[in-house]
């Protein structure tokens, strides 16, 4: 005998499954922060041996397809170096490092877009250059970086669901799971739905409060 | 002292800077004139460590600004007031003026900012201490820029064509703060397009042709028919800016 009805129950399920979506997301997406703030920073330095290979790393990691670097972490690595890697250990390794990649290009792209000349004026009255990094760029980089940040941030919350395949107890899992015992694709998937939703939603309404804290000082342009 | 000696720069090949000598004592305000791409902005540039030098010296009290180190120690004694203002736009007036004091200097805030702020009062602009540099006229941008070097209490002031991105009025309003400050005795070495002001101002002018210092005297020699306006060059670029 099979429980095809939905119970209450169900509810906490999807709750757990929400809540496994947004930990990895929010772990992956400052692991990747970091990363990829670091990348550019290095870039920035223009170190000599390391700028050439984060920008072929990151190019590798743009232009394969999410799955196929999580099933080459959780698959290929193990049986290639003989290791034990976890479903979640893989997801958050794949993840990490896709975000990097893409959080570096923005982030490139907006310690390009500081002029030279404000970079020049701090430089002759004496800043260091991590001075110059931390209160002229880093301020700047972060109001012109935080717009396609937030879209980008959106998207890589969808592309977790995409962890479901390698068993990862996800949202996406737990709609599979109350999909094959219930038989009511319709009504799981839209509540599936609706609750990455809601959390995109979630994750955009706070990038946007951020946004206007970030750009106070151009916020007059609006005139 | 600045002591340029022997200085040289190319830029791809096409020698900007070529030999100069010069030296500004102390106390001094010295114009530097010449045609657009004669080498002045470079001089400067040269003297506050932006560009790299080809070939001689400069040292600002007795500091080489090609070694990073004595670099930091001249950069000390030097403010830059830049044509364009490069004001810091997520800064306001007040904070693009206490920024190098607190950073470079450790000077507590609370005194930075109270120096900062009598700063902007003495160029008239005690009450946009707080507005970001969009919201300033042209001529209040520059006004905060010399602020700006000036809250570093410089020994040297490098001003590189202050004035050549304002209106007729927001000039007037810029130098007038030039000449209270060369009253004062401030050490400035000033590239301009102002012949009449930097007459008013300057004890001497040098003029630079193509990359050389073809003329340095004191002021009044050098618009005297046998002192500067004998060489042939600053003749021709007097009687130009003049119809201009």
């Amino acid at each position: 005998m099979r429980y095809a009805d939905f119970t209450w129950y169900d509810l906490v399920l999807l709750a757990q499954g929400l809540g496994v979506s947004l930990g990895l997301f929010a772990v992956t997406s400052l692991f990747g922060l970091a990363l990829g703030t670091v990348w550019a920073v290095i870039r920035y330095y223009g170190v000599p041996a390391l700028t050439p290979v984060i920008a072929f790393v990151a190019e590798l990691l743009k232009n394969s397809p999410v799955l196929v670097q999580l099933f080459l972490v959780f698959f290929g690595f193990p049986a290639f170096f003989k290791l034990n890697v976890t479903p979640v250990e893989a997801a958050i390794v794949t993840l990490t490092g896709n975000t990097a990649a893409f959080i570096y290009v923005v982030a490139v792209a907006a310690i390009d877009s500081i002029g030279r000349d404000q970079i020049e004026a701090a430089r002759v009255s004496g800043l260091t250059r991590w001075q110059v990094l931390r209160r002229i760029i880093a301020p700047q980089a972060a109001a012109f970086a935080i717009g396609p940040l937030i879209g980008l941030m959106v998207n890589q919350l969808q592309v977790t669901s995409l962890i479901s395949v390698i068993g990862v107890m996800d949202l996406t899992k737990i709609g599979a799971i109350l999909n094959l015992r219930t038989l009511k694709p319709f009504i799981v998937w839209t509540a599936v739905g609706l609750l990455y939703y809601l959390a995109a939603k979630l994750i955009a309404g706070l990038g946007w409060r951020l946004e206007r804290r970030l750009s106070a000082h151009s916020a007059w342009r609006g005139l | 002292m600045i002591k340029v000696e022997g200085v040289g720069k190319k830029f791809d090949g096409v020698t900007v800077l070529d030999g100069v000598d010069l030296t500004i004592e102390p106390g001094e305000v010295v114009s530097i004139l010449g045609a657009s791409g004669s080498g002045k902005s470079t001089l400067i540039r040269c003297i506050n460590g932006l560009e790299k030098l080809d070939e001689g010296r400069i040292t600002v009290d007795g500091f080489d600004v090609a070694k990073p180190k004595e670099l930091a120690e001249a950069r000390k004694r030097s403010g830059t007031v830049f044509q364009l203002f490069n004001l810091y736009p997520h800064m306001t007036a007040l904070q693009n003026v206490t920024l190098a004091p607190i950073e470079v200097l450790k000077r507590p805030r609370a005194e930075a900012e109270t120096e900062g702020r009598a700063l902007l009062a003495s160029v008239g602009l005690g009450d946009r201490a707080d507005a970001y540099p969009a919201q300033l006229s042209g001529g209040q941008r520059q006004r905060v820029g010399i602020c700006r070097a000036l809250a570093m209490k410089p020994r040297y002031l490098l001003l590189d064509e202050v004035t050549s991105a304002l209106d007729p009025e927001m000039t007037a309003e810029v130098l007038n703060i030039l000449a209270k400050l060369a009253k004062q005795g401030t050490t400035m070495l000033f590239v301009t397009h102002e012949i009449a002001f930097a007459r008013g101002i300057s004890d001497r002018i040098v003029f630079l042709d193509k990359g050389k210092l073809a003329v340095d005297l004191p002021t009044e020699r050098f618009f005297a028919e046998d002192g500067g306006l004998a060489n042939p060059r600053v003749a021709q670029f007097l009687s130009k800016m003049r119809k201009d």
